[in-house]
């Protein structure tokens, strides 16, 4: 295990800077601090208990996002036993009204984005947050790909009809101010 | 792509995201130079990525505990790492944590049981093990020490209110003092958001999260049970 210690040195900084990411991405999906804590926890736990699933350590920024979406149905599934899951589930927590009265574009984009079915929420942040492809988002969330391409449509036509306008409307009051 | 027909949604989000293939790339290229609407959706849909990102640029994990034990994470990432890498390097004896059922045959003399549910069949079959664990020890002369670690629902039988296995827990802890609870801060603190009075049986003890435990033991060359 030494040994292993040893190699694992230059990965070290590899699996740190996921870290952040991992959170970001947990944050992004939950819009819940503690329970994103909880799911990266979680999620670097499951790592442990399943490190020979990962063949491929290249893969291993994708391989840990999908044991995070496992992570979060899974505590849906827990908090919401009755309740169908996937992209047909809003979020719960702040309304858009809530987050527009702060007047800042990104707690408004945030609010938005949480108030987007979980399937959708997640294929967007995936793409736009940490540029993943459309095939490993697939392999991520273990749907198909058209799956992935119609809930990044749906996804980002919602967020056009109620944040365009919204971001229109800041620009012009900063250009204002300048 | 046929310049006749209107340029799918599918499309413009694919050519954003540079999912495009270089004929269908340098298609709607040409395409958008006659097409204004489209250019302005294309325009649209990269502000709207740009909106995205930078809306969570500025998430970051919010526990002090989390930013001042960076080197503890690091330490998660190389025992995380020791575990994918042993299957990436085909070390067959590191590729999966055994199993609680497995605890019989396992011949170290630290053991880290991890219990992260609350349900009766995995509570039961953990304790079951452990205590048998400890009966053989003891009658073959070995010195042990298994340390049972709980969070998320696995929380429960550690907490004076909610625990089921509170007799058994003592019982335990009184005939073998080599045996030892501690809970998960993190698991007590998003209960703590939600209003609930933690408290913990006699004896427990607290770390700061169920992974820096796990690690630090694993890290002392503990074995990492999963129940």
């Amino acid at each position: 295990m030494k040994g292993l210690f040893g190699v694992s040195a230059q990965y070290r900084d590899q699996v740190e800077a996921l870290r952040e990411p991992l959170y970001r991405l947990a944050y992004s999906w939950c819009h819940d601090a503690g329970l994103a804590d909880d799911l990266v926890q979680e999620t670097l736990l499951r790592a442990l208990d399943r490190g020979a699933q990962l063949n491929d350590a290249q893969r291993l920024k994708a391989w840990l996002c999908a044991i995070l979406a496992n992570c979060l149905k899974d505590h849906f599934r827990r908090a919401r036993p009755l309740e169908p899951l996937d992209e047909d589930m809003p979020a719960h927590g702040a309304t858009p009204e809530a987050a527009s009265a702060s007047s800042q574009l990104a707690a408004r984009v945030r609010a938005e984005i949480e108030r987007l079915p979980l399937g959708q929420r997640q294929a967007v942040t995936l793409v736009d947050l940490e540029g993943f492809s459309y095939a490993e988002v697939g392999e991520i969330l273990e749907v198909p790909i058209g799956t992935v391409m119609s809930r990044l449509c749906r996804a980002r036509e919602a967020l056009r009809e109620r944040l365009m306008e919204f971001a229109t409307a800041q620009n012009n009051k900063i250009r204002s101010i300048r | 792509m046929n310049e006749e027909r209107e340029v799918s949604q599918e499309m413009q989000n694919a050519f954003v995201d540079g999912q495009l293939d270089a004929a269908d790339w340098t298609a709607l290229v040409e395409r958008m130079g006659s097409d204004e609407a489209l250019r302005r959706r294309v325009c649209e849909l990269r502000t709207l990525k740009d909106m995205t990102r930078s809306a969570y640029a500025c998430v970051h994990p919010r526990r002090a505990a989390a930013a001042a034990n960076r080197w503890g994470w690091t330490r998660v990432a190389g025992v995380a790492l020791v575990f994918a890498l042993a299957g990436w390097l085909g070390h067959g004896s590191l590729q999966r944590a055994p199993a609680v059922a497995e605890l019989h045959g396992v011949a170290a003399d630290r053991i880290l049981v991890h219990v992260a549910s609350s349900r009766g069949e995995v509570v039961d079959s953990a304790l079951q093990e452990v205590e048998d664990y400890l009966r053989a020890a003891r009658a073959a002369g070995r010195e042990v020490q298994v340390e049972i670690v709980a969070n998320n629902a696995g929380m429960d039988i550690l907490r004076a209110d909610t625990s089921a296995y509170a007799r058994r827990l003592e019982r335990l802890r009184a005939a073998y003092p080599n045996l030892t609870y501690v809970a998960c801060n993190q698991t007590a603190d998003r209960l703590r958001d939600r209003g609930v009075v933690v408290s913990l049986l006699p004896g427990v003890h607290v770390a700061p999260t169920a992974l820096d435990e796990i690690v630090k033991r694993m890290q002392q060359g503990w074995v990492y049970i999963r129940a």
